[in-house]
């Protein structure tokens, strides 16, 4: 009956209920939606990294990637790639030769990374082909051609079509040049990237330094989901131990820290909301002890103990803040899910997020942990607030209470 | 032997500045089966005495035995679960929950004695028929006259089998006919159930009811007496 008394208590000053309750339901939207747009934000950047630039897992000669020393090389990669493709979960595999080269022109000059790639296997790894601005993905039969980032572009004051001049050495350890044409221009959300990465076909770049036929750099693996990127490393680091595997989060430790950052930045705004919210929560139940000063008083005179007294208050502050709280999990839940699905617009201040590494539409996102999580703060937080109160309707002296005068 | 003994009480209240003395040296016993009226003038310390009794408020000196024990020295954890389970009580105004139905509310109090379900119901229902209630058991009591909303606290503080009932001032706030009503009724459970009942009053109208009437002023008892009508019916 303490329950359904303190549930009832709630709808005797309506308004005032109801104006808490409304607080705690625009309270938690608010902060739930801007929790989700900031996941939504990492997870796309996330996405986008693998697809674009670095798949889930890449695989090198040991040593390759502290300096680019192209002597390291992935010998048999076509068994290689074959064997890894073979793993279930692994959704393709392409190997490419990669290295570091110095770009100029005229004008200017830019230290780059080239990736040598047969254009057709590169495609089903990365998809950055569909980030081309202008010109086309190696559609050409032309030797040397290239593709280079929009902020290259621009530093090297090329347009499409024009040549630069890629300097690059051989295994042999000699220094050669190479004219390459301009085919294609992209852009992908990170701007860094489009700086120093271009893109060139395996064979052009292998009739400049003879690395022999068969070889690469770099061996890169996109899964079907993410979450097996572990499990696959592992394995395949036990069917190549010569080889160094990494995976999306060590080649870009900065978007993992990122997004744990964000999971925790996630939780706090959403505590310091709800810490906000428990000082009208314990307003609004003080007003109510107040006004029940009688009632309460005769509850304790006809022999009801003040620890129960003390339980209906808190059971009182906790139906009314989780009756606030879940019908703002409820259109949060609800809007998250429709803008996750059709996205949210920002091209109208795309220049400044794009610069961030970000995408222009953003697919807001939580996960089901965080409602977990967020329905444990929402129920400790109402009980600490309803500590006060319920201590207040405990000190009342029952003669003083119930006075009739 | 008395279920209540009084003896030697004093109160005094020390909150203002000056001290207000408002019991002086109260002796009174009450037996088995007593319909008490204690009357006098406004301020002359009826509610502090009926606190006392009702273990609500404690003495400056003095001892309250309700069955051989002294409430007065009982720690204040024990002395909710006695009142609970000794003591009826009916006050003046604000005796329901109102967010309670009429039978929720006189079985709010057998829940809180932890008495089963089933018991619960049929003593509701059986008190409530009593008070001649039986078609308002299921509204809330803000849907009642206050003559009807007093006897629901009658039937309320029979619910938990009390040893007596206290009820300060129960008909202050009704008009006469219902106050006669109200009286009527519990002189009725009086006789029929034995239920003991002190109430405070200063209504002529309701002391006339009354089988013992104690007149206190300034604290003091000042008179003592079994009327003359009810001892007769009394000893009939
Ligand atoms: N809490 C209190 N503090 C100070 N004085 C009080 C308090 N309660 C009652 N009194 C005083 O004690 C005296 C007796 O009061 P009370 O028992 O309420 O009388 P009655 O019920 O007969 O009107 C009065 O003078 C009243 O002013
Ligand atoms: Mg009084």
């Amino acid at each position: 009956m303490l329950v359904r008394i303190a549930w009832r208590n709630i709808w005797r000053n309506k308004t005032r209920s109801l104006v808490i309750i409304t607080a705690v339901v625009v309270g938690l939207w608010g902060g739930i939606f801007a929790d989700a747009f900031m996941q939504g934000m990492t997870e796309q950047q996330i996405f986008t990294t693998i697809h674009t630039e670095t798949g889930h897992i890449q695989l090198n000669d040991s040593g390759f990637l502290l300096n680019h020393d192209i002597q390291l090389q992935v010998h048999n990669a076509d068994s290689v790639v074959a064997a890894l493709a073979s793993i279930p979960g692994v959704q393709a595999v392409a190997a490419s030769f990669q290295m570091s080269a110095m770009a100029s022109t005229a004008s200017s000059s830019a230290a780059l990374l080239v990736n040598g790639i047969t254009p057709k296997t590169a495609a089903r790894v990365s998809d950055i082909a569909s980030k081309l601005v202008q010109g086309d993905y190696f559609k050409s039969d032309r030797q040397n051609l290239v593709l280079i980032g929009q902020q290259l572009a621009e530093k090297l004051k090329v347009k499409l079509h024009a040549r630069i001049v890629l300097t690059l050495q051989t295994t042999e350890g000699d220094i050669i040049y190479g004219a390459f044409r301009v085919e294609g221009i992209y852009k992908t959300h990170n701007s860094d990237f489009d700086k120093e990465t271009v893109y060139v076909r395996e064979k052009d770049l292998q009739n400049l330094i003879h690395f022999p036929g068969g070889a690469a750099t770099v061996i890169t693996v996109l899964l079907h989901r993410d979450k097996d990127t572990k499990g696959i490393a592992d394995i395949a680091e036990q069917k190549f131990p010569s080889l160094q595997v990494q995976t999306w989060t060590e080649l870009s430790p900065m978007l993992q820290l990122l997004s744990g950052t964000i999971r925790q930045m996630t939780v706090i705004f959403v505590a310091i909301i709800l810490i906000a919210l428990a000082f009208g929560i314990v307003n609004t139940m003080l007003m109510a002890v107040m006004e029940r000063t009688r009632e309460i008083g005769m509850l304790l005179s006809v022999g009801m103990k003040p620890s129960r007294v003390f339980g209906m208050i808190l059971l009182e502050t906790v139906f009314l803040s989780l009756t606030g709280a879940v019908i703002g999990v409820l259109i949060s839940i609800a809007t998250v899910y429709w803008f996750g699905k059709h996205g949210i617009n920002l091209s109208i201040i795309a220049e400044g997020i794009n610069a961030l590494g970000y995408s222009s539409i953003v697919y807001p996102t939580l996960g089901a942990e965080f409602y977990g999580i967020l329905a444990l703060m929402v129920i400790f937080i109402a009980v600490i607030a309803g500590l006060f109160p319920a201590r207040r309707a405990v000190r009342l002296k029952p003669a003083e209470a119930v006075r009739g005068e | 032997m008395s279920i209540i003994e009084v003896k030697a009480l004093t109160k005094t209240y020390n909150e203002t500045m000056v001290p207000v003395h408002a019991l002086n040296g109260i002796d009174l016993a009450f037996q088995k089966g007593e319909f008490t009226a204690i009357v006098g003038p406004s301020g002359c310390g009826k509610t502090t005495l009926l606190n006392m009794i009702g273990g609500l408020d404690q003495p400056t000196s003095g001892k309250v035995m309700i069955d051989a024990r002294d409430i007065t020295v009982m720690p204040s954890g024990k002395l909710v679960d006695f009142r609970l389970h000794n003591i009826g009580f009916i006050f003046q105004s604000y005796n329901l929950i109102p967010v309670l139905t009429v039978k929720e509310n006189v079985e709010f109090i057998m829940e809180l004695q932890h008495t089963s379900r089933k018991d619960r119901e049929e003593r509701a229902r059986y008190l409530l028929d009593e008070m001649g209630l039986r078609d308002k058991m299921n509204v809330r009591p803000k849907y009642l006259s206050g003559g009807q909303q007093q006897r629901v606290a009658v039937a309320r503080a029979l619910a938990s089998k009390p040893i007596f009932v206290l009820a300060d001032e129960p008909t202050a706030n009704l008009d006469s006919k219902s106050a006669d009503t109200l009286l009527e009724m519990m002189a009725e459970l009086n006789r029929k159930e034995e239920m003991t009942f002190i109430f405070s009053t200063h209504d002529q109208r309701v002391m006339d009811k009354a089988r013992r009437l104690v007149t206190l002023e300034d604290g003091k008892v000042i008179s003592d007496q079994q009327t003359e009508k009810h001892y007769a019916q009394a000893l009939h």
